[in-house]
């Protein structure tokens, strides 16, 4: 059984098309990674799979229930964790995630229970009596996922949950995440970390202007790539200079600038270098620096879509 | 039971919040407490002002063969002793107009009043320069005045019932009766009696008379006082001002939400958004109607302010309430975001609480006409005047008219508000 369905789901706000027939599925007690730049349209998606948006055409399922014909049901079945701190700062830790899980319908000891389960979880039972306002990022990003944690949902989906926090926090946030997969629970976890992706992911799909344009397992997204090198390069100057220069350089497949930086798909780096050397210097360009990275996923998205995979 | 925690937890946060506690409840009250001290600062209902003390030396004497029971003079001075003027007049015989002009001189008594020899026997014979004189210190205004009208009222009784006697023996003789003269002293106290009492119900009632002087006896209630009527009326304009401010900031927390991502992520828990709104709503209410009850409570034991009956208060209460969440929860639903509502909620309510007369509620009828009909175009304006009712001591059936137009108006803002938030997060 999937835990998440999604059928052709598209969302219009006017004239603008954030989501474009997508089609996904998550299978149960795996954790899928959706991949994407901003504006690709992974929060409508994730909006639309919460109930906070209502799909302009096609459904969806989360365990089984349609998000748009049974929606309580749905919801009882997921558990979501907002990419901003959804707390609130002048309730306790322990007040937060009480309010919380009365909202999931959880009620008398067992709630109170579930919310010492919680707080050991999310590795903050000894400050559970202390204000969220008072607690750094790192440790609000972990009272945001144990929120999510209280009713022990079968899904929860979490948007991008370890944006600007310290290593640690975010370190203990995957190891979370690995720990709820392995007891049965459902991910969808988005992120910009490509290397949170590989880690997690069982699956990965990518999306670009509202349209899903990859999916499968790690593996297969880098076979897609086939054996080509990933060359990030700077220079002293104006991109635009060399780079159709360097578009017709034979050996380079995708070449892309995003700010001030090159990025080119090459089959073969050591053959391909000295020609990039080359007619930089012809042109008076200076490289001041280059690093080749095997295939990844930035290199997956660069493929698909001929631009980098970055904010 | 999601709807009491919604509404529990915005509680919760408000009466954390200093902010809110401090507009909610301190500043109504420190606002008065100002306008208190203004006063005096005292008025447990013992005392409104401070004592005149009166010194008199009466020297009059019984004139042969006067129709009289006891001098005039006794009659003055008996004024000054009666108990129903001992709250606001500490009266002290002298014996000699030495020692009384020494007492004046050394302000131990603020009045001294002398009643001459044969103040009798000259004002029964009608010597217009019969004279009671009255002296005072020259720093002290209301004492003198006070004391100098109760002698005149006085002689104003006496001369009426000479009067009113010589009218009498007029008309038996004209009507071929010889008076009885033994009945003359009856007749004369008869009159005099009926005099004192129709002075004494002239100027104690409060709806004629331009100022009162008098403590309250055991049988009025304290708004009789007129600073505590002072302190009531300023008390009741500060609490409905605040209590509009209270409602609409309580209301403003769903901004609050809607922009920190909880409203959001309420959304994603299986909860209904009507139970959403609807705690939101409910803490709006329990707000308003707490305050109320605090301000109540402490303007009757800090202030001595007493409300008036309570079925009187809780209607009042209650229109306000009403009116208060009402308006709070209609401005709220068209503002965009809590940054825009900080000015727009303090210009406007601001604005209304003026135009409905809450910031010159302890002087009703200070303002033009044209601003009191003003008034009625206000929520405020009628809270304000439920409340005005209510410790007028109006009878409950006079407030069901005033108690509607709050009811009426506040449904109909609430629900208009209801249904702007309802399209708003649908």
């Amino acid at each position: 059984m999937n835990a998440i369905e999604i059928k052709n789901l598209n969302k219009s706000f006017g004239d603008l098309k954030a989501v474009q027939d997508v089609s996904f599925h998550v299978q149960t007690g795996e954790v899928l990674g959706l991949l994407g730049p901003n504006g690709a349209g992974k929060s409508t998606t994730i909006s639309m799979l919460s109930g906070l948006l209502n799909p302009t055409n096609g459904d969806a399922t989360i365990m089984g229930h349609s998000v748009t014909k049974e929606p309580a049901a749905a919801k009882a079945s997921l558990g979501v964790v907002p990419q901003d701190i959804a707390l609130y700062p002048d309730l306790s830790a322990r007040e937060n995630l009480l309010f919380w899980g009365k909202m999931y319908g959880l009620r008398g000891p067992a709630l109170q229970s579930r919310v010492d389960e919680v707080l050991s979880i999310i590795g903050l039972a000894d400050r559970q009596k202390d204000k969220v306002g008072k607690f750094s990022g790192g440790m609000k990003r972990r009272v945001n996922i144990g929120a999510a944690l209280l009713h022990k949902p079968a899904v929860i989906i979490m948007d991008e949950p370890t944006v600007g926090i310290d290593p640690q926090s975010r370190r203990h946030i995957l190891d979370n995440v690995k720990e709820l997969n392995q007891q049965g629970m459902t991910v969808l976890y988005t992120t910009h970390y490509m290397e949170e992706a590989a880690e997690l992911s069982h699956h990965i799909a990518i999306m670009d202007q509202g349209k899903l344009i990859a999916y499968g397992t790690y593996n297969e997204l880098i076979t897609l790539v086939g054996e080509q090198t990933r060359i990030d390069i700077t220079l002293n100057s104006e991109a635009e200079k060399i780079l159709p220069t360097w578009r017709k350089t034979l050996g380079v497949s995708k070449i892309d600038e995003t700010d001030g930086r090159i990025t080119a798909l090459a089959d073969d780096s050591n053959r391909i270098l000295p020609r990039l050397f080359d007619s930089a210097a012809e042109m008076d360009v200076r490289i001041t620096s280059i690093d080749i990275q095997e295939p990844n996923l930035e290199t997956v998205f660069l493929h698909l879509t001929g631009r980098a995979l970055r904010d | 039971m999601k709807t009491l925690d919604i509404a529990l937890k915005d509680l919760t946060h408000s009466f954390r919040s200093v902010f809110a506690v401090g507009m909610m409840v301190v500043a109504p009250l420190m606002l008065t407490g100002l306008i208190y001290f203004a006063f005096g600062g005292i008025s447990s209902g013992e005392q409104s002002m401070p004592a005149v003390k009166v010194g008199l030396l009466n020297l009059d004497e019984m004139p042969a063969n006067a129709q009289l029971e006891v001098p005039l003079g006794d009659n003055i001075r008996s004024m000054f002793f009666v108990g129903s003027v001992a709250p606001w007049i500490t009266a002290s015989d002298y014996a000699d107009e030495t020692s009384l002009r020494r007492a004046l001189d050394e302000q131990e008594i603020g009045v001294a009043v002398i009643i001459p020899k044969d103040f009798s026997a000259q004002y029964l014979i009608g010597n217009k320069e019969a004279q009671v004189v009255v002296m005072s210190d020259p720093t002290l205004s209301i004492g003198p005045a006070v004391v100098q009208n109760m002698v005149t009222s006085m002689l104003d009784g006496v001369s009426g019932a000479g009067i009113a006697l010589e009218t009498l023996q007029f008309r038996q003789q004209a009507n071929g009766i010889q008076p009885d003269t033994a009945h003359i002293p009856a007749w004369m106290e008869g009159y005099t009696t009926w005099y004192a009492d129709f002075q004494r119900t002239l100027f104690h009632n409060p709806n004629q008379a331009a100022f009162i002087m008098v403590a309250p006896s055991a049988g009025q209630t304290e708004t009789t006082d007129p600073i505590q009527k002072v302190m009531g009326l300023t008390l009741a304009g500060q609490m409905i001002f605040f209590a509009f401010f209270s409602g609409a900031f309580a209301m403003m927390s769903i901004l609050d939400e809607s922009e920190n991502g909880t409203l959001a992520r309420l959304f994603t828990t299986p909860t209904d958004r009507t139970a959403i709104l609807a705690g939101k709503f409910l803490a709006v209410f329990i707000t308003v109607i707490m305050q109320g009850l605090v301000l109540l409570v402490a303007g009757h034991y800090v202030f001595g302010i007493s409300w008036g009956e309570p079925a009187g208060v809780a209607l009042a209460l209650t229109g306000q309430v009403i009116a208060a969440s009402g308006l709070g929860v209609l401005m709220i639903s068209f503002v965009k975001s809590s940054r825009q509502g900080g000015p727009v909620l303090g210009g406007g309510l601001t604005a209304l609480g003026m135009l409905g007369g809450l910031m010159t509620s302890n002087m009703p009828n200070a303002l033009p006409a044209a601003m009191n009909t003003i008034a009625k175009f206000t929520p405020q304006g009628w809270v304000l005047e439920t409340w005005q009712m209510v410790m007028a001591g109006s009878p409950v059936t006079d407030l069901l008219v005033p108690f509607a137009v709050m009811l009426g108006t506040g449904l109909v803002m609430f629900t208009l508000g209801s249904l702007q938030f309802r399209k708003r997060f649908a």
